[in-house]
């Protein structure tokens, strides 16, 4: 049954591309799943060899298993990941497959499973990674994924009796995944920011995480990075973090913007460091030419025109996007377009619009397009933004329709900076560069 | 004319997008020449404060969140805002806030924890073998019985009101106060107690100058001119809703 059904779900994988289905990231693994539960334990019995990385959290996944993949293969150590966007079991069980053979033998040494906040505890299930990376918790997508708590419990129920030899990376500047790394049995690491490196003094809007994990109180911060993420103590109980892992030099030539691609970059480095004694100098070396993933930053080239694409989906993100953005421009008045879709993989509700911080965009932009399904809420944010900055907000929910006034109103070699959420940012490539698997 | 918003513990009750309603309030406050000024009146704060406001709001956090909150309304401030609450203040209290101000909320392990019972109604969370009540939501209110206002509901209790007249509308679609009665929220002297996130006012911008309105009539004893007002884009985002919604 085992060859069968690699045999079965290989042909799937060829068809769909061969008649353009897809790019077989999901359907295979569903079908292998679907006949036999045991699918995922026996293809990675056969690959003992196999390490089995886990990256999970709200924001960066995307970004930091790309870093990973960048520095491994320069590195010379051969390695897969799952699909971006199909981060389910069926996902991981597709990327299995493909690169397996008819035997079920993986010729590699590193596979990669990005996986979302909510999918994280299923797939531990499944399977037990040499080592876990949790790169942040922040609210996103209320209505499908429940509160950052209900998360926090299930990763907690999930890993506290996690084998003892499994290395678990966190960020020990969010004071729940710090206080998590205390209580559970993996072997723990901790990177972070230095305090130097904060811009902050006061928790902004956007943070979930105010008060201690241990006794309750409110939380100080000594400084802050982003959302709430920071250097925290509490005066009750001396709650705080030590042993952080930083690498505070110079990143000149990282092509990634914003401080929250710090946290991604440091999380890669401690990994690498640790895992394979990787030197964190000759990693630095490997940074230029480093592509951004899709939609992060990535820069399309359209009639001439450059777009940015800044994937913002939630609160913190879109807040860090705009950050960003401001770094790449500086204060050149540019154009920007915000795309709110509420597609399933988008979340269906859009109060969070209201969480972000938009003042910034009205002093760097000319004109701000708005599209998506809920254009219209997006350009009600604005305007109650800005009262008399109306005028520069042009709704149009169609992203064609859109794409052609951008057209109009800018001229070759501009740039211009696109926030879109998940579905949106599909939808948007999709016109801009063509049908490209994912 | 100035008027005072007291803004109820915006650290810990701000995970659904409700800051969208100070927003709100703050732009309408501008375009009807009101003097907004927002207060946030916190852990810290004295109570005394909150008889000072001439509008009051809170909105819906998590569970821990709003654990920490009733323990303050309860050792601190709930006296005062039940004092303010009789006495007529403008008033909007979403999702978890509104659920404060009942007898009592009784979490999803059985546990009562005793509200503020400013308001005469229970909450109780039927267990988390019971789906939460999510989704767009649509209610005529007592405010303006022909609009339907618009708005996005998350939470686990069912809260249950002791006079289904009390209630501040009627759903319309979704699920309302406990997907069963077809109401929705509490309107109480001048205070609303509601389930819609989305945020509530932006979309359904009547609402906010109700609530102006009712602050000015209180301190100034006046009425706000309302003419015709721009609000086509807000239109539009709530048409979007209903039109999904009443396929």
């Amino acid at each position: 049954m085992f060859y069968f059904l690699i045999f079965f779900t290989k042909i799937v994988i060829f068809f769909s591309r061969l008649f353009k289905f897809g790019a077989g990231s999901t359907w295979p693994g569903h079908l292998a799943l679907f006949f036999d539960s045991k699918f995922i334990k026996k293809i990675l019995q056969k690959n003992n060899h196999l390490k089995i990385f886990v990256i999970t959290g709200t924001n960066g996944k995307t970004t930091t298993v790309a870093l990973l993949k960048h520095f491994l293969e320069k590195n010379n150590v051969s390695c897969f990941s799952n699909q971006e966007g199909a981060n389910l079991l069926n996902g991981i069980t597709s990327s299995l497959i493909k690169n397996s053979n008819f035997f079920g033998k993986i010729n590699k040494e590193v596979a990669i499973f990005e996986t979302d906040e909510f999918n994280f505890p299923l797939i531990l299930k499944e399977l037990t990674p040499l080592a876990i990376i949790i790169l942040n918790l922040f609210r996103d997508q209320l209505d499908r994924y429940g509160e950052v708590n209900t998360i926090f419990s299930r990763w907690f129920e999930a890993l506290k009796n996690i084998s003892s030899n499994t290395l678990v990376f966190l960020n020990g500047d969010d004071p729940q995944l710090y206080y998590l790394g205390k209580k559970i049995s993996g072997q723990v690491f901790y990177f972070g920011l230095d305090k130097e490196e904060m811009p902050l003094k006061k928790l902004p809007h956007d943070m979930d995480f105010n008060y201690c994990p241990v006794c309750f109180k409110l939380l100080h911060y000594k400084k802050i990075a982003y959302s709430h993420l920071g250097k925290f103590f509490c005066l009750k109980c001396g709650f705080k973090s030590k042993n952080i892992f930083t690498s505070k030099e110079s990143f000149s030539d990282f092509p990634l913007k914003g401080i929250y691609n710090r946290y991604n970059l440091t999380a890669v480095f401690l990994f690498l460091k640790k895992i394979f004694g990787f030197s964190i100098d000759k990693l630095k070396l490997l940074l230029n030419d480093f592509l951004p993933a899709f939609g992060r930053q990535e820069k399309i080239t359209y009639n001439n025109r450059y777009f940015y694409l800044l994937l913002s989906k939630n609160p913190a993100g879109f807040n860090q996007s705009i950050e960003a953005s401001i770094s790449f421009i500086g204060n050149k008045k540019n154009v920007f377009w915000l795309i709110l879709n509420n597609k399933i993989p988008d979340g269906h509700d859009v109060s969070w619009i209201w969480d972000v911080n938009f003042k910034k965009i009205f002093l760097v932009t000319k004109e701000i397009f708005v599209s998506g399904d809920r254009a219209f809420d997006m350009a009600v944010r604005l305007k109650y933004e800005e009262t008399l900055l109306k005028k520069k907000i042009i709704p149009i929910i169609d992203l064609r329709q859109a794409l052609k006034e951008i057209l109009k109103v800018t001229k070759e070699k501009d740039e211009i900076l696109v926030f879109p959420n998940y579905s949106a940012m599909l939808e948007l490539r999709f016109i801009l560069v063509g049908r490209k698997f994912l | 004319m100035k008027l005072y918003l007291g803004w109820f513990y915006p650290e810990l009750m701000s995970t659904y997008g409700d800051r969208g309603n100070i927003i709100a309030l703050s732009y309408w406050a501008k375009i009807l020449g009101i003097n907004l000024q927002v207060i946030v009146i916190s852990l810290k704060d004295p109570k005394e404060i909150i008889l000072k406001m001439d509008i009051l709001f809170m909105g819906g956090a998590q569970d821990k969140q709003q654990e920490i909150v009733n323990n303050d309304l309860k050792n601190h401030k709930g006296d005062y805002l039940k004092k303010a609450i009789e006495a007529g203040v403008s008033g909007l209290f979403v999702c978890g806030a509104y659920q404060f101000l009942g007898q009592y909320y009784k979490t999803a392990d059985g546990i009562k924890i005793p509200g503020l019972s400013i308001f005469n109604l229970y909450t109780e969370n039927p267990g988390n073998r019971f789906p939460r009540l999510i989704g767009d939501i649509g209610v005529k209110t007592k405010i303006a019985f022909d609009k339907i206002i618009v708005g996005f509901e998350n939470h686990g209790g069912r809260t249950y009101l002791s006079d289904k007249s009390l209630a501040f509308g009627e759903v319309v679609f979704g699920f309302g106060n406990n997907g069963r009665d077809k109401t929705e929220g509490i309107f109480y002297k001048n205070t609303i107690g509601t389930y819609l996130h989305g945020p509530i006012l932006p979309k359904n911008p009547f609402l906010a100058r109700f609530l102006l309105n009712k602050a000015i009539q209180k301190k100034y004893k006046k009425e706000i001119r309302m003419k015709k007002f721009d609000e086509n884009w807000e239109k539009k985002a709530r048409e979007k809703v209903i039109k999904e919604n009443l396929k």
